[in-house]
């Protein structure tokens, strides 16, 4: 395994703040649920990634168990995340957020 | 061996978790119960619920929960113990207030929804005693993952217009029956992003501190640019879910899709869940931020008493009005956190201000949990009456605007004098609830000088005063007769919703008149 040292853990920030970016980009301009979604799952592996590089950066088992943990809390979320947009397209046949605009803003 | 003996250390003073033992045993034996029971009307399952929560609020009382335990990642004092009350508080009146819209709703379906709001209060009064990054995170995720379900509970599946008339169920139009669906994804997308938001703050300083533990955290956290952005990024992603404002745009629309029951208790439990979470982590291992956030606070307060005062005022859906209000009653709960952290030993020592913003923010909380769950109440029992003139039948049911209230004093004195309670204690009127927690907030945030926001608050709340005295006004000024010109009818409360709004406006009205000793215990929580 490669050793992180503070050279390798700058550049995994890097690459996190690079996936982190492009999640919330998606997010903020797909108006398809399905795209958002996808956009969310970006945001939450960077996490992950940041999580794993800092935890073998300080040694231990910390960081490891936090990932584990925020990698079953991104599951619990998309799972109840696609359920509501199966729940929108039962009820408009589309998976477009436009098509939920029934309330004001 | 010793790996044994460790495991076993772990669980050292697991006896500070029996309120969240119970609520979790009560969760899951909900859940069994409501499979094993025939299909049918499982209204029952409501009051079993609501007899779960009475007993984890009277072990509040009871049993001594202070202490340490989980190694430290956990711990039960003064502040975790007034939270869990006001959560399980909030989720006693959620389920009491609810029980006939949600078996009007959903007769067959109830069991999942007083299970989910269980699991929700279980997560909050865990998130309210974590002293862990991860335990933190787990919890607010437990918290609000079953929230997201709740919001969109009631309009599953397609409107059911070949089948008939399910048996049992009121029909809503079908406008409304499709509403909670758009409610629950709005929450969600906000809600999930803003915990992406935040989990990525808190990613930045476990790496930067070495640990998930905060009381190693508070000692190796030294600053930088780095963390700089990941306090940022943990205000931003906690104000997305306390719903201030500039992110506060949820808000109005979830509150006016989703059921009013469930908002009663969205607005207020979720709420005070997020500012236990400020306050564990600003206070405690980003306390050497504090000039950071409290810059970003104070920008928050700024920005949520505008909008929220300005905003509310021509809203028509009376939902969306409270949706406004509390947004900018979300700015007086961060001038408490603002004044529990701008005052430092320095100001202690030399100046004796007393710091009281801890203690104001659990007062404040209370208030806000009674009066604010008590106006959606008074809503849900106008709205019940399910009558809107002057308006295509499809929807009729459309009915949370404010020409239902015209004229309620003399269609129920008694329910137009408890609304009437609830606005005035929002609004900060003497003597309701409200009004204590206004001025403690307003004169802890002068002690801590910030004379300048005290004074924009004041003004602002007085502007504010327009639109809850608008309801009032439609209330006793207005004649009881629609804009058809149609004469409305009496409006009847009964069952839970009528013991939750009597409860309530007892609360308001009761802690109004005599404030002192509830202040005092919310001192002492504050380990003052």
């Amino acid at each position: 395994m490669i050793p992180v040292n503070g050279e390798v853990l700058q550049l995994l920030l890097i690459l996190g703040a690079g996936l982190f970016a492009l999640g919330l980009y998606g997010v903020l301009t797909r108006k398809n649920t399905i795209g958002l979604l996808i956009g969310l799952e970006l945001m939450a592996n960077a996490v992950n990634l940041n999580l794993v590089a800092f935890g073998r950066y300080h040694g231990g088992t910390d960081g490891q168990v936090f990932t584990l943990f925020t990698i079953a809390l991104t599951v619990a979320e998309v799972a109840v995340g696609l359920a509501l947009v199966i729940l929108l397209h039962r009820s408009r046949r589309s998976t477009d957020l436009d098509a939920a605009a029934d309330l004001h803003g | 061996m010793s790996a044994v003996a460790n495991g076993f250390a772990a669980l050292d003073g697991i006896e500070i978790l029996a309120v969240d033992g119970l609520l979790a045993v009560s969760a899951l034996g909900l859940l069994l119960v409501d499979v094993a029971m025939p299909a049918g009307n499982k209204r029952v399952i409501g009051y079993g619920a609501l007899l779960l929560l009475g007993l984890a609020f009277a072990a509040t009382f009871t049993l001594d929960l202070t202490g340490t335990a989980l190694s430290g990642a956990y711990v039960g004092d003064g502040f975790a113990i007034w939270c869990k009350r006001i959560f399980i508080g909030a989720g006693f009146f959620g389920v009491l207030g609810g029980l006939d819209s949600t078996a009007r709703i959903g007769p067959r379906r109830q069991g999942e929804y007083y299970q989910l709001l269980l699991m929700s209060v279980l997560g909050m009064t865990l998130l309210a005693g974590a002293r862990d990054l991860i335990l933190l995170m787990v919890s607010f995720e437990l918290m609000s993952l079953p929230l997201y379900a709740m919001a969109a509970w009631g309009g599953i599946g397609n409107y059911p217009e070949q089948k008939g008339p399910i048996p049992g169920m009121t029909m809503p139009s079908k406008r409304r029956w499709h509403r909670p669906a758009e409610a629950g994804l709005k929450l969600y997308l906000v809600g999930a992003v803003s915990t992406v938001v935040a989990l990525y703050g808190i990613s930045l300083v476990f790496g930067l501190g070495g640990s998930t533990r905060f009381a190693v955290l508070a000692t190796t956290l030294t600053g930088g640019p780095l963390l700089t952005l990941a306090v940022a990024m943990i205000v931003a992603g906690f104000a997305f879910k306390i719903g201030a404002a500039p992110f506060h745009m949820w808000v109005p629309d979830t509150y006016e899709g989703a059921s009013t029951p469930f908002v009663a208790f969205l607005s207020v439990a979720p709420k005070a869940a997020g500012f236990a979470a400020l306050v564990q982590l600003l206070l405690g291992p980003l306390a050497g931020m504090a000039a950071t956030w409290t810059t970003l606070v104070v920008v928050l307060i700024v920005v949520s008493l505008l909008v929220g005062n300005l905003m509310a005022v021509p809203q028509q859906n009376i939902k969306r009005m409270l949706g406004f209000s509390g947004v900018a009653q979300m700015g007086f709960g961060l001038m408490a956190l603002l004044a529990a952290g701008s005052v430092t030993a320095h100001d202690v020592a030399s100046r004796g201000v007393r710091p009281e913003g801890l203690a104001t923010l659990l007062f404040f909380l209370a208030a806000y949990m009674v009066a604010n769950m008590g106006a959606f109440f008074t809503v849900e029992a106008v709205a019940a009456a399910g009558y809107t003139p002057g308006k295509p039948a499809d929807e009729r049911d459309d009915d949370d605007t404010l020409p239902t209230f015209a004229g309620l004093h003399s269609r129920s004195p008694a329910l137009a004098l408890a609304g009437l309670l609830f606005v005035l204690s929002l609004g900060g009127i003497p003597f309701a609830v409200g009004f204590w927690a206004k001025v403690w907030v307003l004169l802890s945030l002068w002690a801590a000088g910030f004379g300048w926001l005290v004074v924009m608050a004041a003004a602002l709340s007085a502007a504010g005063l327009f639109y809850y005295l608008q309801v009032a006004r439609s209330m006793y000024m207005k004649a009881p007769v629609g804009a058809d010109g149609t004469t409305l009818p009496a409006v009847k409360v009964g069952g839970g919703l009528l013991l939750a709004i009597v409860l309530l406006a007892l609360l308001t009205m009761g802690v109004g008149l005599f404030p002192g000793p509830v202040m005092e215990a919310a001192r002492i929580a504050a380990g003052l």
